[in-house]
């Protein structure tokens, strides 16, 4: 339960789409997001998907998420701050258009990450993986690869986390206040996460052909994803989502 | 060739591609009966993960190299069948737990091997639940696989191969990252399949003791051929040969051995069992009994005096240290506890109750929420980890997460230079520590075999030459002799007035050098004393979830009903010497 991906147990309507079209969902929004201009539609995009993320009950997924997303669109306000100039100057560097142009790219920034965190939050991986197989005919090697090197993303982490710890107790200074410093202290820490994880892939690989994994069709799965009603209806929203990013 | 062997080996060898000359199996030939309970033992490069794969068709069909000879599982050349093939009739579970996980939720798991080898739909259901129950896991069958413990985690393993109906299971040191109680339920859930399933079990472990008591036959390999094959009194009734080739004896048939190395018993069949040492011994004692002093030695052969100072200062005390994990939730309570120069503490409880919390408070990765942690003098809160690092050293249980550096020389060195020793000097005092273990300076230490890196995390430590040395797991992996020489050389080091506190899952390794221990459970020190007088609390034990070591279990059950003089004793040694003097008596 440490990572952001991982699925939050639920049965709202939300958990019980179809994934494919929770992943329609996520990409309409994110279409919609990049088509929209103005702030009204931004700003209500990003208001959809909290509300669609509340009523899933992932709220505080997306919420700590923005702790790491915020920063990052800080720096691209300041970038665009910096390169976009035009209009009339607000303070020193500051100018009219790079404010427009930089707090838009900061709002499309959220509008397209968290969508997809989102739809990840409310499918399991397999079923992501079945349903892909199933309804978009996507290769079934493909969608496994996927899953696994979503639900890998923990495990890499967790031992990233260890080597770090292993290092600073031999005494590297992880705790130094200069970020170049600490970058270049953790360039070093590629190479055993290298090393295991490319260990762990020839495992994975190994266990995966030693459970059949070349025998599997389109028909193997057990569940089945058939598209229902609500999931046509949702679908039909999402067209009518991004037309309203064309003219919005 | 027996008719009913479901494998059969032909004269096999096989070398890894790149290495022509080593061959990791060497001839060998062996028939394996429907329904036998088969374990396999050997130091470590004996080829006992390479037999594994042979096995279970992953050689030749995903390790690359040359193999002669023929494997042959339930009348098929592995050669002739794809790896698929093979799998339907073997079963394999590897050490490497997350590396094994195909899904994320339990049931998805074994989902995956049902629906790829199209397992009729309206079967699935029957055959799943039924795997679940098998391995007494039905009420998992929901949860994420990311939040299970290591012990479930294999049992999801292990019921993900069930499913399938494998006819033989085929299991690489299921138990290596797993505490006693785990470890036990593993082998218990195997045993169940063996005997009611009649699946073919072959299991390779370190563990001795476990296996004696499980298997029906022991595989010894060595330097990739078979060296014994027999039952379990057969195998080590070898005892010598095969310390020689370093693997270890249960404890309990080192005594039979010994007793019968000095003429006391009828050379023969060794004991596998407490129960039956205690026989053993009760009848060559007998009447003599009670003529026994009562000792106050407690015999430790090998051990050299240390400058144990316990009115001097300690070097590492916590006061009233609490911690509890912002994430989790979980959380350790009220350590107290000092620790002397020149002492070995171990540190013993089952996964889970708060042991690896206490190593990174005391190397100051975490700061207690409250209470003090003093490491040579130094409050764990004021000082950067990285000035700590120069006091206290980490030998970690799995060297691979600290091992950075492309040679050997570098990377023994780095730990030095990162605490402000100059290169050169850094270099020289490196090479000398280098050379003394006996490793390959030049080489990449990734390219060194599992228990060498081992010893190169070890030369990392020792070369610090820290006032505490923190060992965590430091003997999960490795084979008796490698574990021996790493506890040797800590031992060493506390001579010299270092400070051990180590963090240990092996009662043996634990009652062989450790002093003192502090028992863990639920996030608190629940006891503490003398290696002897912890392990004779069986209390205190059941709590902690810890079975002490079969030494420690016979002198107890010696003490009880032959004579006192046995109370306390916790080597082979000091068993086998009283027994002598008894006889002796007239």
């Amino acid at each position: 339960m440490n990572s952001i991906i991982d699925y939050v147990p639920g049965d709202t309507l939300l958990h019980r789409l179809n994934p494919v079209t929770k992943l329609a969902l996520a990409a309409a929004i994110i279409v919609a997001t990049f088509l929209a201009d103005s702030y009204a539609a931004l700003l209500g995009l990003l208001a959809l998907t909290f509300a669609l993320a509340a009523y899933a009950g992932v709220a505080g997924r997306l919420a700590r998420l923005l702790k790491v997303l915020v920063p990052l669109g800080v720096v691209m306000l300041l970038l665009q701050l910096v390169f976009v100039r035009g209009g009339e100057v607000v303070w020193g560097f500051v100018t009219t258009e790079g404010l427009v142009s930089g707090s838009k790219v900061c709002l499309r920034l959220l509008g397209v990450a968290l969508p997809l965190i989102l739809a990840l939050s409310a499918t399991k991986l397999t079923d992501l993986a079945n349903a892909c197989v199933e309804v978009l005919h996507v290769p079934y090697r493909y969608a496994f690869t996927f899953t696994t090197a979503l639900r890998f993303v923990p495990v890499f982490s967790q031992e990233m986390s260890a080597i770090m710890e292993a290092q600073a107790a031999r005494g590297v200074e992880y705790d130094t206040r200069n970020p170049f410093r600490k970058l270049q202290l953790m360039l070093p820490l590629c190479v055993p996460l290298l090393v295991s994880s490319v260990g762990r892939t020839d495992a994975i690989a190994l266990a995966a052909e030693q459970r059949g994994f070349y025998l599997r069709t389109r028909e193997s799965s057990f569940k089945r994803y058939p598209l229902a009603t609500a999931d046509f209806a949702v679908l039909a929203c999402c067209a009518v989502l991004i037309a309203l990013g064309t003219v919005a | 060739m027996a008719l009913d062997g479901i494998i059969q080996l032909r004269d096999v060898s096989f070398s890894y591609a790149g290495e022509k000359d080593a061959r990791a199996l060497d001839h060998i030939s062996l028939d394996i009966a429907r329904g036998e309970f088969v374990g396999v033992l050997g130091p470590s490069g004996a080829g006992k993960s390479t037999l594994a794969a042979a096995l279970s068709g992953a050689i030749p069909h995903h390790f690359r190299g040359q193999l002669f000879g023929a494997v042959i599982v339930d009348g098929q050349d592995t050669c002739d069948v794809t790896l698929t093939d093979v799998s339907r009739v073997v079963g394999s579970v590897n050490q490497d737990i997350d590396a094994q996980m195909v899904a994320s939720v339990v049931e998805d798991e074994l989902l995956f091997g049902l629906e790829n080898f199209g397992v009729p739909h309206g079967e699935i259901e029957s055959r799943l639940s039924a795997a679940l129950e098998a391995v007494g896991i039905p009420e998992l069958r929901e949860r994420e696989i990311a939040t299970l413990s290591g012990g479930q985690k294999q049992k999801v393993a292990i019921a993900a191969m069930l499913a399938l109906r494998p006819r033989v299971l085929v299991l690489d040191e299921p138990t290596a990252a797993l505490d006693p109680a785990s470890t036990t339920m593993v082998f218990e859930t195997l045993r169940n399949l063996n005997e009611r399933e009649g699946i073919t079990v072959v299991v390779i472990e370190q563990k001795v003791a476990t296996l004696s008591k499980y298997c029906g036959r022991i595989l010894v390999l060595d330097q990739g051929s078979l060296a014994f094959d027999g039952t379990p009194r057969e195998v080590f009734s070898h005892g010598a040969e095969l310390r020689a080739m370093g693997v270890d004896s249960p404890r309990v048939a080192r005594v039979s051995n010994s007793l019968a190395q000095h003429g006391l018993t009828a050379p023969g069949e060794p004991c596998l069992t407490v129960a039956e040492a205690k026989r053993l011994v009760a009848n060559l004692v007998g009447s003599k009994a009670g003529t026994l002093p009562r000792h106050e030695r407690n015999p430790l052969p090998a051990r050299p005096s240390r400058p144990r100072a316990a009115q001097g200062e300690p070097v590492v005390s916590f006061r009233d240290v609490s911690f509890t994990y912002p994430s989790t939730g979980a959380a350790v309570r009220d350590l107290t506890f000092e620790v002397y120069p020149g002492e070995i503490v171990g540190v013993i409880g089952q996964n889970g109750a708060g042991k690896t919390t206490l190593t990174k408070l005391l190397n100051g990765i975490l700061h207690p929420d409250s209470g003090e942690v003093r490491v040579a003098g130094l409050d764990t809160r004021e000082t950067p980890t990285s000035r700590l690092a120069a006091h206290v050293s980490t030998l970690f249980q799995n060297p691979d997460r600290q091992i950075c550096k492309d040679t050997v020389l570098n990377e023994v060195a780095f730990g030095l230079e990162l605490t402000g020793v100059g290169g050169r000097e850094a270099r020289r005092r490196a090479s000398a520590v280098i050379e003394r273990f006996g490793l390959p300076a030049d080489e990449a230490p990734f390219s060194l075999s599992r228990g060498q890196r081992q010893m190169v995390a070890l030369a990392s430590v020792v070369v610090m030459e820290p006032d505490v040395v923190l060992l965590d797991e430091p003997t999960s992996g490795l084979d008796y002799r490698e574990c021996m020489t790493v506890m040797e050389t800590v031992a060493e080091m506390a001579a010299r007035g270092c400070a051990v506190v180590m963090v240990c899952h092996d009662m043996e390794v634990v009652s062989d050098f450790a002093e003192r221990l502090a028992v863990m459970a639920h996030g608190e020190i629940v006891g503490r004393g003398s290696a002897a007088e912890v392990f004779s609390d069986a209390a205190l034990m059941a709590q902690a979830g810890v079975e002490p070591p079969q030494i420690v279990a016979l002198s107890d059950a010696l003490a009880d009903s032959v004579s006192p003089a046995f109370a306390g004793i916790s080597q082979v040694s000091g068993i086998v010497d009283l027994v002598k003097e008894a006889v002796g008596r007239e």
